[in-house]
């Protein structure tokens, strides 16, 4: 489903990522993780292209990234993606943030769209939220619709670059629910999260990046009590006091 | 005679009305029409390819470094040749001061639109809508309204800037008045009257304006 081949970016002089390889099958949950600064995010914004990259190729579904003749926008309507900072559209209702790709983008007609936006809102758990704007929401129901608009446009692969690091505790809890329900019915997801409640629930695989290198992954639970590098278990004893 | 003798005023109002009829006309197609052009340019200034960048970039550079009188003599003479004929002081004023205002609005609207996170742009992008898409529906809604104020500003010196058109001999507001006062010589009531009216729409707009960003200060 992806794969990521010798995939190699600066920033300037700044090495970001380091020859990353890596292959992501479909209905697989990878969680990835590391300290800041590791290349996590790029790493996961490269994947949709909304970061360039100056070496390797990604292959998503046998579409080639780097290949000029590549529709980006195409590619991009079936893969979702949850930021940290939720960017909804604040001057649209959590209803128009939900509808607006589908409508714009899939000709779909406004009623469908909107239908279709209120089952997404139900399964996220805020239908009564519909026509409040996001500025009147809270951090953890803005993220909750920001999922509900990625998967609007029924995507294949979900994205999501540290959906939780910018939400108070108490609604960390909100958020993960809907991912791990997600992870459930079989969505192809990678997640980029400190997380490691939900990577031992639904994770299929948990890569550890550090300064742009993937350091360890693992595919089973023993990453959590015995990591293989000294790295990880320097980062592990940090997050998981 | 009266110092200062009102009735002159009343005598010419309609003459006057006209011609601030005309500087209203000349304010509202400079402000929409350097808007529409201010927006395309300042979209170009923000583009990623050199052929689009630099000659948006020098448009408006090139603008704001000449005065706004300069460019309407220019248009005066410029636009006869290029259309062959002649057409006009009130067209080739018009011209004027939407290609001169555009260069204002343009470092506007880039200003706002570099002022909306870059989070916003990767939002839209990544549900699949194009570059196009995200600029009218997401990026251009939002920078308008964080722009307003300035656009606000920008229109009232715009209204005041018409007056520099009667150095082509356009009969606007100011022009109206001297050619009344060529006639009746009432240079400080005309004058005057001229001055109060103008501080009138001025100042109100601009008291609109403050209004407008004290709302949207709390708002936030």
């Amino acid at each position: 489903m992806i794969e990521i081949r010798n995939v190699s970016k600066w920033y300037g002089n700044f090495k970001v990522l380091d020859n990353i390889n890596e292959v992501i099958q479909r209905n697989q949950v990878v969680v990835i993780c590391g300290p800041s600064g590791s290349g996590k995010s790029t790493l996961c914004k490269c994947l949709n292209g909304l970061e360039d990259f100056q070496q390797g190729d990604i292959i998503i579904d046998g579409v080639s990234l780097k290949d000029p003749n590549t529709n980006l926008y195409k590619l991009r309507q079936k893969i979702g993606m949850v930021f940290q900072k939720f960017e909804l559209y604040p001057h649209m209702t959590a209803l128009e943030n939900i509808t607006l790709a589908p409508i714009k983008v899939k000709k779909m007609s406004r009623q469908e769209a909107e239908k279709k936006a209120m089952t997404l809102l139900e399964r996220v758990g805020i239908p009564d939220q519909a026509h409040k704007y996001p500025g009147n929401l809270s951090g953890g129901q803005q993220q909750r619709v920001a999922i509900a608009r990625a998967l609007a446009m029924e995507p294949e692969i979900m994205l999501f670059d540290e959906p939780t690091s910018a939400l108070d505790p108490e609604m960390i809890k909100e958020v993960l629910d809907v991912m791990i329900d997600l992870a459930k019915s079989g969505m192809t997801m990678v997640v980029v999260t400190h997380e490691m409640g939900f990577a031992k629930e639904v994770a299929d695989e948990i890569i550890f990046m550090d300064q742009g290198r993937i350091v360890e992954r693992a595919t089973d639970k023993t990453f959590f009590s015995n990591p293989k590098t000294e790295r990880a278990r320097e980062f592990l004893n940090k997050i998981l006091i | 005679m009266a110092i200062f003798d009102y009735k002159v005023i009343l005598d010419n109002l309609p003459f006057l009305m006209r011609g601030l009829i005309t500087t209203f006309q000349l304010a509202l197609i400079g402000i929409s029409g350097g808007l529409a052009l201010g927006i395309l340019v300042g979209m170009a200034r923000l583009s990623s390819r050199p052929y689009i960048y630099y000659p948006a970039t020098l448009f408006v550079n090139f603008l704001r470094s000449i005065p706004l009188i300069l460019v309407i003599f220019w248009f005066y003479f410029l636009v006869p040749i290029i259309a062959g004929r002649p057409l006009g002081d009130f067209l080739s004023a018009s011209v004027a001061f939407i290609v001169f205002e555009a260069s204002y609005f343009a470092e506007i609207i880039r200003a706002g639109i570099q002022s909306i996170p870059k989070g916003q742009m990767q939002a839209a992008l990544s549900t699949g809508l194009d570059y196009k898409q995200t600029m009218r529906y997401i990026i251009i809604p939002q920078a308008l309204r964080n722009m307003i104020p300035s656009l606000l500003t920008q229109s009232v010196i715009i209204f005041q800037d018409t007056s520099l058109a009667y150095v082509i001999g356009l009969k606007e507001f100011l022009r109206s008045a001297s050619v009344v006062d060529a006639r009746e010589v009432r240079s400080l009531e005309l004058y005057t009257f001229v001055g109060i009216v103008y501080f009138i729409f001025c100042f109100t707009m601009s008291y609109f304006t403050k209004k407008w960003e004290a709302k949207k200060g709390m708002a936030r």
